[in-house]
C-alpha cells in the first residue's frame, strides 16, 4: 500500500475538485464513491484547519524578541 | 519703508541694514564671479514649466542647478537621468526673493553636456552583470511559494507608511496569520547589512514561509541601499522566498533583480505574500464540503431506490405483457373490422363499372346500325348503281349532263355513259 502524498493547500483543493468531477460524472461505482468521498472529506477538513490557521486574527511579532527568546532557550539548554 | 530699527547692542558689526538691499547685494557679488565649468553626476531632475532644475554632485559635494528650460529643450537632451554624468557651464546665481516670494541659491546653467553614465548605475550594471553571470538572479525565483502562507516575515522601517501597507494589502486577502516584524532602517549607509542580517534571522527563525521587503518610494540615490552586493547576494542564497517591494518600476534596485517576485507598492507585495483570497477560500471550501455531502447522500439513497425498482421489476413486467396482450387483441378486431367494409367497398365500385360498360356496348350497335342504314340510302342515289340497271348518262362535249331531247339536238355529238364504259355518238333528228 503506498502511503497517501502529504497535501499542501494547493494540491489539497487541486485534489477535491478532480474527486467533485469524478463523483459528477457519476461514472463511479458504490466503493470508488465511498473511497473518493472519504477522502475528500479529509481534505475538507485539511483545508479548513489550513483557512482557520490564517483566521484566528492576526498575531504580531518582533523579530529582536523572538531572536532573543530563542538564544535565551539556547543558553538554558546548555 | 518701515523705520531703521536700533542694532543689537554691544555688536561691533556694521548694521542693520535692510534684507532686501542686502540680498541685492549678495546676488550682485554672485554676479560678479567668473562663469565656470563644472562636472558631476545628475540627480533629482526636474522640469518645471519655465526653468529645469537638478542637483550635481559627486562625492565631495553638492551644487543646486538650473536652466531656462527653452535652452535646456534646445539640446534635444531629454529629461536627465539619476547618476546622468555631465559637464554644465555657468555661475552662481542668488534670487533674492521678495516679501511674498522664498529666495534660493542656484548654480544657474547656461549649457550642458552629457559626459558618459554616472559612476553608480555603471556600477549597478556591472554588479548586475556579475550576478546574473553566477546564476544569482534565479534560486529565489524557483522557490515554491505557499498559496496559504502561516507565517510572513516583514523586513521595513518601525515607523513608515510600508508598515501599514504591507497590514492593508494582508488585510485585503482576508489573512490574519501570524506576521514576524524585522525592522531596520531602509535609507542609510548602514541599511544594507541590518536588511541582510534581518533577512538571515527571518529565515533563520523557522517557520516563516515568505517574507516581504518593504519600502515607500524614493529617487536611486535613495534606494541605493537595495543595491548592496552583500544584501543581494544574501537574499539569492536565501532558503526562503523574498517579495522585494522597496520602489517603483521606474527604479529597479539590484534586490528587484534577485528577489522571488519584486513589486511596485508593499500593498501588492502583501497581497503577492498570501496569493489567495481567504474568503473566497473559504467560501469555494464550503460548496465543496456541501457538494460532497449532497453526492454522499445520492450515493446511498440513489443505489436504494434502484434496488426497490428492480425488486418490484417482475411483477411489472407481467402487468405490462397483460396490457401489450390486450391492446394487440383489440388492434385485431378491429382490423377484422376495416377488412369487412373495405370488400364491401370494392365490390359495390366493380359492379358499376360493369354496369356502365353494358350501357357503352348497346350505344356501340346502335350506332352501327344507323350507319348501315344511311350507307344503304346512300348507295340507293349512286348514278353507278342506276346505270348498272340498264340507264345511260347523256353528256356533252364538255361533260355537261344532257336532259331533253331538244339539248340533245343542240348538242350533236354527245357521250352516252353507261354502267361499264362510255360511248360516243351523233344525234340524227328523222
Amino acid at each position: 500500500m503506498s502511503s497517501e502524498p502529504a497535501h499542501t493547500y494547493e494540491t489539497a483543493t487541486a485534489r477535491i475538485e478532480e474527486i467533485i468531477r469524478r463523483l459528477d460524472s457519476g461514472e463511479a461505482g458504490l466503493r470508488e464513491t465511498l473511497d473518493l468521498l472519504r477522502e475528500g472529506r479529509g481534505l475538507v477538513e485539511l483545508c479548513a484547519a489550513e483557512l482557520d490557521e490564517v483566521g484566528r486574527g492576526l498575531q504580531e511579532l518582533r523579530l529582536d524578541e523572538l531572536v532573543a527568546r530563542l538564544e535565551s532557550g539556547e543558553r538554558a539548554a546548555s | 519703508m518701515s523705520t531703521r530699527p536700533d542694532g543689537i547692542p554691544g555688536s561691533l558689526l556694521k548694521g542693520p541694514f535692510a534684507v532686501g538691499s542686502y540680498a541685492r547685494m549678495l546676488q550682485e557679488e554672485l554676479r560678479k564671479r567668473a562663469r565656470v565649468q563644472l562636472f558631476g553626476e545628475v540627480w533629482g531632475f526636474r522640469a518645471a514649466r519655465a526653468r529645469v532644475y537638478f542637483e550635481l554632485r559627486d562625492g565631495e559635494g553638492a551644487l543646486p542647478c538650473s536652466m531656462w528650460r527653452a535652452d535646456f529643450d534646445a539640446l534635444g537632451l531629454g529629461p536627465l537621468a539619476d547618476g546622468a554624468q555631465v559637464v554644465v557651464a555657468g555661475g552662481p546665481s542668488y534670487y533674492p526673493g521678495s516679501r511674498t516670494s522664498s529666495p534660493h541659491f542656484a548654480f544657474d546653467v547656461t549649457a550642458v553636456r552629457l559626459a558618459g553614465e554616472g559612476d553608480l548605475l555603471a556600477q549597478l550594471d556591472r554588479l548586475r552583470k556579475a550576478l546574473d553571470a553566477e546564476g544569482l538572479l534565479t534560486p529565489q525565483k524557483r522557490l515554491a511559494r505557499p498559496a496559504l502562507p502561516r507565517t510572513i516575515g516583514v523586513v521595513c522601517a518601525e515607523r513608515g507608511k510600508a508598515r501599514d501597507d504591507v497590514l492593508a494589502g494582508l488585510r485585503r486577502r482576508g489573512w490574519a496569520g501570524r506576521v514576524v516584524w524585522a525592522f531596520a532602517p531602509v535609507q542609510d549607509r548602514h541599511a544594507a547589512p541590518a536588511i541582510a542580517r534581518a533577512l538571515a534571522d527571518l529565515a533563520a527563525v523557522g517557520g516563516v514561509d515568505v517574507i516581504v521587503v518593504a519600502r515607500g518610494g524614493g529617487s536611486l540615490a535613495d534606494l541605493f541601499c537595495f543595491c548592496d552586493e552583500i544584501l543581494c547576494r544574501t537574499v539569492a542564497l536565501l532558503p526562503v522566498p523574498v517579495i522585494a517591494s522597496v520602489g517603483h518600476h521606474t527604479d529597479r534596485t539590484l534586490l528587484d533583480d534577485v528577489a522571488a517576485v519584486s513589486c511596485s507598492t508593499p500593498t501588492h507585495a502583501a497581497e503577492a505574500a498570501v496569493p489567495l483570497d481567504c474568503g473566497r477560500a473559504r467560501a469555494a471550501l464550503a460548496d465543496a464540503a456541501a457538494r460532497l455531502d449532497a453526492h454522499g447522500r445520492r450515493a446511498v439513497v440513489d443505489r436504494a431506490r434502484a434496488l426497490a425498482r428492480l425488486s418490484r421489476a417482475p411483477a411489472q413486467h407481467l402487468d405490462r405483457q397483460r396490457v401489450a396482450l390486450r391492446q394487440s387483441l383489440r388492434e385485431l378486431r378491429a382490423a377484422g373490422r376495416r377488412g369487412l367494409a373495405a370488400r364491401r367497398d370494392r365490390t359495390a365500385r366493380h359492379a358499376l363499372v360493369l354496369a356502365r360498360k353494358g350501357a357503352a356496348e348497346q350505344a356501340q350497335a346502335a350506332r352501327a346500325a344507323t350507319l348501315e342504314r344511311l350507307r344503304l340510302a346512300l348507295d340507293a342515289h349512286d348514278p353507278a348503281r342506276t346505270l348498272e340497271r340498264g340507264y345511260a348518262l347523256v353528256q356533252d362535249r364538255d361533260g355537261g349532263v344532257v336532259t331533253s331531247a331538244r339539248a340533245a339536238r343542240d348538242a350533236g355529238d354527245v357521250r352516252l355513259r353507261f354502267g361499264d364504259a362510255a360511248v360516243d355518238a351523233t344525234i340524227r333528228d328523222a
